[in-house]
């Protein structure tokens, strides 16, 4: 890390300069092989994979994998695409609603109790997901929603650390405006609607972002309640359903892992000054 | 980042309004907390309670709660076995946690140069972050297979036998950490690059004329300035390998010789896996696992936090 | 997981026709409302696993119009397809009578947890596919018709069925479930590499030290003294343990490996299964063999990348080492091998089978889905099975027929399979071990595989710990279904 550190620092020179290059070179190389291996991997036939090293280069290209991972019957990743997105989104739309209106009332309305309120809103923050699956996973089960996608988001749909992102970004609101508005007579959806909630834009957006990569990302819950339902997969179980998927080519598993990613790689390509914001607005505060 | 909530100073509903009016403002103040109430009451704390009450009970063969069994589900855990998976997972926690922030700020720094091409490193180094844990395991498995591992190709050339990554219990912890750390360094590097990018150049270039050498200005000068970033990575990061399932169930599958089974692989496996349906043992687990969360956060709030320097 | 696909092949006779609709519509109410208890299944199995469910008659079908059953699988890919076609055959055959509906499970631990899950809440299917080591589970879970119940009732005639893998399915002489999808373990050799290497492809090793003798011809090492192809590789998997206690006539479990009563002890600790460890730390340590991780995925893989010259691997995988390997090397088969020469005993089938559900069902779901069952089991259902999926034909005249016939000429190294499964007599060695918690076993016995062979952990040491890490679970396990 020194090298890259004092050409950081100092005005850098042309050795500084190569080394920096160096590092950078060397550490792609090593970081990003796999991703090299999964988008090329793809296009290969399974023969140039079955060889070591791989033949990721000067073989023949096919477009079969990718067809076969999309068209075959056993983990069908058409639907666990729509049930990641319904996942994410339906989280996201949940975190927003329950975490705008609790902020406000815990904010610019006098409600009983907020003080204790906002520590069990914080508190749950503190609670693992994982140290209630089993609770929740025999809960959601007795309501024989069968293969609804509800059961997939029905847990996650409030959040503490929604709460506590929006009181924070609510409380900077100039209380001035505040009072005018109500001078006004601007009732208090009205305010929240039309005033606030546009203010607080950078908020919203943090927090939706976060949430939706929350309920994209999540493995344990899709994996036992989607449990021998292979409707019900999201793109993270689906794909250890097509790991497992014996008779599955490399070539083909890297395939469908490619189209797996197609969105968080369009994501982190495009929208990086968005993640970053939406990340770490909430802690950086 | 826990502010105290300010004691109901006011911002009041409507200046001077008469008593009925905050009978109004109260009962929709608990109408507007009631969807978060409900649905953190349903699935966060009352599923603790019932975590209680399920880790004092025996399962049938279906998994269903029979007799009280006290505390016989703890008892279990107060093993030398269950020792060795705390242990374990802590191992795996500070395996992850390290260098899953130390690489990515190696590489965050020089990236802030004024150099040709440091945007596309970025953005070439945070790639891995679109990379579920899942996929990242698979597609690591297909680097490390023991048959056609281009890894173990590359050191063979250069005359190293490479180890069996996930089946030898002495590397499997360290393989599956590693991907984890993979995994999480695109984010992290763009967490931390971030935070470089908000040092003041004056500020480094006062520090320089000073005469502090590189190494040394950046310990005592740039990384407070970045404090934020970093302790940032550091809880999520602590977080991702607290919580690690994907990687452990897809690599390893917790062996070999249950070499990389971790607390919440424990729960998975106890109460979820491979036919088993022990719910009462996987709750005491899971009640541990709390106890574990919180000690951490408080490790991480009450001692680090005190040395994070927010502007 | 790694159970899931391995076993293949099928079976049946004719079971009978005769009964068919003979008592025509007598018992028609009777038997509809008998079990209206649907949503009621609650409190588990310990109550139930005493007193077993029967079957009704044939009769049970008429008057009903056609009956919906509903039929959980976990057959993915050409193997779902070939499910789907044989269950539209029928379907064809039974308008208006039964109509079967497929659900897929995605594999076998998710469609017994799922199947776990619907018992509690009452939305349990008709008919059920389960894995091999699953079968006390359902017994014990008290929700099944025995398919031998169904036999008696109809007086069918099951000599059809191969008895070795009938005999899998079979715990107190009572044949609990139909045997489906069954398979066995091979051993597969890289027929090219045994040429090189002077070595007769097609005498391939027939015991452990044979297999030393040939991977010792089959190592290549390049200048630099880096192994390039390894003699022998093959996944740490319970399954082929268990093969070689079979191979050496002894039982896995206690009382009978679980045939008399339930079993209360897996015999882990033997001084077979410690030669057998040892021969393969040896293999490790001489280079000789490839070391792998339980997950036979990457065994395959170093097999048909020509990494590993012999591997050992069920029946099932053929189609696909063929279909890898083209272009490449040969692939021949030779019977699994024996820990010792002097070994009498065979291998066990391995696969899943179906199981008629009847908690909470009507007789006439009962009977539809035991007609669906058989009808999956006749020679001609059978033969297209075993040619479309490779898994072993359960029904011994399915061998006979021109499409499977057609299917082997091209296949030699089936035949293998084949005659290793009819020199195989059938003992309670060779049913297997019927054992309650028999995943968390295999699961046990893998670990020991792997302290052994990746930590040099001396054998009988790894094994008496496996073992005695499943104390505890059998014991909960035996006394949480009363017994």
């Amino acid at each position: 890390m020194s090298t890259a550190t004092r050409s950081r620092l100092n005005r850098p020179g042309p050795v500084p300069t190569a080394l920096t290059y160096l590092w950078l070179g060397v550490a792609a190389v090593v970081l990003l092989f796999p991703v090299l291996l999964t988008v090329v991997g793809g296009f290969l036939p399974s023969s140039a994979l079955l060889h070591q090293p791989p033949r990721l280069f000067g073989g023949d290209w096919t477009l079969d994998n990718y067809a076969e991972a999309w068209n075959q019957p056993v983990v069908p990743l058409a639907p666990a695409f729509a049930n990641s997105l319904f996942v994410g989104l339906v989280i996201m739309a949940g975190h927003l609603v329950t975490s705008c209106l609790a902020g406000y009332a815990l904010v610019f309305l006098r409600t009983p109790l907020r003080t204790p309120l906002f520590w069990l809103f914080l508190a749950t923050i503190m609670v693992p997901y994982e140290s209630i699956v089993v609770p929740n996973a025999l809960f959601v089960r007795s309501l024989g929603l069968g293969d609804n996608r509800l059961s997939l988001v029905l847990p996650f749909l409030a959040n503490g650390f929604g709460v506590f992102l929006l009181r924070q970004a609510f409380q900077q609101f100039p209380r001035e405006l505040r009072e005018a508005a109500v001078i006004d007579g601007c009732g208090h959806l009205r305010f929240l609607f039309t005033i606030l909630l546009p203010s607080c834009r950078p908020a919203l957006t943090a927090l939706a972002v976060w949430s939706f990569l929350q309920g994209w990302n999540m493995y344990f819950w899709p994996l036992i309640i989607a449990s021998g339902d292979n409707s019900m997969n999201t793109l993270q179980s689906a794909v250890f359903a097509l790991k497992n998927n014996e008779g599955a080519s490399p070539a083909v598993l890297l395939a469908g892992i490619s189209i797996t990613l197609i969105p968080t790689l369009l994501l982190v390509v495009f929208g990086q000054r968005w993640l970053v914001r939406g990340f770490t607005a909430g802690a950086v505060k | 980042m826990l502010t105290r909530p300010d004691p109901p100073t006011g911002r009041p509903g409507k200046p001077g309004g008469g008593r009925s009016h905050r009978v109004r403002e109260a009962l929709l103040g608990l109408l507007l907390l009631t969807p978060g109430l409900v649905g953190l009451g349903v699935f966060v704390v009352f599923p603790l309670f019932q975590a209680v009450y399920l880790s004092t009970r025996d399962n049938d063969i279906l998994g269903n709660p029979t007799r009280s069994v006290g505390l016989a589900h703890f008892a279990e855990l107060l093993t030398p076995e269950f020792g060795a998976l705390l242990a374990r997972t802590f191992l795996f926690t500070a395996l992850v946690v390290v260098p899953g922030v130390l690489l990515p700020l190696a590489i965050a720094a020089p990236l802030t140069q004024k150099l040709p091409g440091m945007r596309i490193f970025r953005t070439a180094f945070a790639l891995p972050f679109a990379y579920s844990a899942s996929a990242a395991s698979v597609v690591w498995l297909i680097m490390l297979n023991p048959g056609t591992s281009p890894v173990n190709w590359l050191l063979g050339l250069v005359g190293v036998q490479a180890p069996s990554w996930t089946s030898d219990p002495g590397w499997a912890l360290v393989t599956v950490a590693a991907v984890t750390v993979w995994s999480v360094s695109g984010f992290n590097l763009l967490v931390l690059a971030a935070g470089l990018a908000q040092v003041d150049e004056d500020v480094l270039e006062a520090a320089r004329i000073d005469g502090a050498t590189g190494p040394r200005q950046f310990v005592s000068i740039v990384l407070p300035m970045i404090s934020p970033s970093l302790f940032f990575a550091v809880v999520t990061t602590t977080l991702t390998a607290l919580q690690a399932l994907g990687q452990v169930h897809i690599m390893t599958d917790g062996g070999p010789n249950g070499s990389t089974s971790t607390l919440v692989y424990s729960i998975f496996d106890r109460a979820f896996h491979n036919n088993n349906s022990d719910y009462g043992l996987a709750s005491a687990q899971g009640l541990v696992l709390l106890v574990v969360g919180v000690l951490l956060a408080a490790v991480q709030f009450g001692v680090l936090e005190r040395r994070v320097h927010y502007r | 997981m790694r159970t899931q696909a391995r076993h293949r092949s099928p079976r049946t006779g004719r079971i009978s026709t005769s009964l068919r609709r003979v008592t025509a519509g007598v018992a028609l109410g009777l038997a509809a409302a008998s079990t209206a208890a649907c949503g009621a299944a609650t409190t588990g199995a310990s109550s139930a696993t005493t007193q077993q469910l029967t079957a009704p008659p044939a009769s049970a079908l008429d008057g009903k119009g056609e009956v919906q059953v509903t039929f959980w699988h976990a057959m993915g890919g050409k193997n779902g397809e070939a499910l789907q076609r044989l269950t539209d055959q029928f379907n064809q055959r039974n308008q208006g009578r039964i109509k079967v509906t497929l659900q897929y499970k995605n594999n076998y631990d998710d469609t017994l947890s799922a199947y776990k899950t619907a018992l509690n809440s009452g939305q349990a299917p008709d008919l059920v596919q389960v894995y091999d080591i699953g079968t006390r589970f359902m017994i014990d879970s008290g929700s099944t018709v025995p398919v031998q119940s169904f036999v008696d009732v109809d007086k069918a005639d099951i000599s059809d069925i191969q008895p070795n893998i009938a005999g899998y399915y079979t715990v107190d002489n009572t044949l609990y479930s139909m045997p489906f999808n069954t398979s066995m373990p091979l051993l597969y050799i890289n027929r090219t590499a045994f040429v090189e290497a002077g070595l007769d492809p097609d005498k391939p090793p027939r015991t452990l030290d044979e297999i030393t003798a040939a991977a010792r011809k089959l190592t290549v090492r390049d200048a630099n003294g880096n192994i390039t192809r390894y003699g022998f590789g093959t996944a740490l998997y319970g399954w082929f343990v268990e093969q070689w206690t079979a191979l050496a006539g002894q039982e896995f479990c206690d009382q009978g490996n679980g045939r008399d009563g339930r079993a209360t002890k897996v015999n882990l600790a033997t001084d077979e299964h410690v030669k057998q460890l040892e021969w393969w730390q040896r293999m490790t340590e001489e280079g000789l063999a490839l070391k792998f991780n339980s997950d036979t995925a990457e065994s395959d893989n170093a097999f048909t990348s020509g990494k590993t010259a012999m591997t050992l691997e069920s029946t099932g995988s053929l189609g696909g080492f063929l279909a890898n390997a083209e272009g490449k090397f040969e692939v021949g088969t030779g019977f699994y091998p024996k820990a010792d020469a002097s070994h009498g005993g065979g291998p066990i089938i391995g696969g899943a089978s179906l199981w008629i559900v009847g908690k909470g069902k009507d007789d006439a779901h009962k009977r539809a889905a035991w007609e669906f069952t058989r009808f999956l089991a006749t020679p001609d259902a059978q033969a297209t099975w075993h040619t479309a999926t490779g898994y072993f034909p359960i029904s011994k005249s399915a061998l006979d027929t021109d499409l499977d016939k057609q299917w082997r000429a091209q296949r030699p190294q089936f035949d293998t399979a084949i005659k290793q499964l009819e020199s195989t007599a059938l003992t309670k060695a060779t049913q297997g071990c019927a054992l309650g918690v028999m995943p968390q076993a295999r699961k046990a016995e893998e670990s020991a595989m792997q302290a052994a062979v990746h930590q040099g952990t001396d054998p009988r040491q790894a094994l008496q710990d496996a073992e005695k890490s499943l104390d505890s679970a059998i014991k909960d396990y035996n006394q949480s279904v009363g017994g």
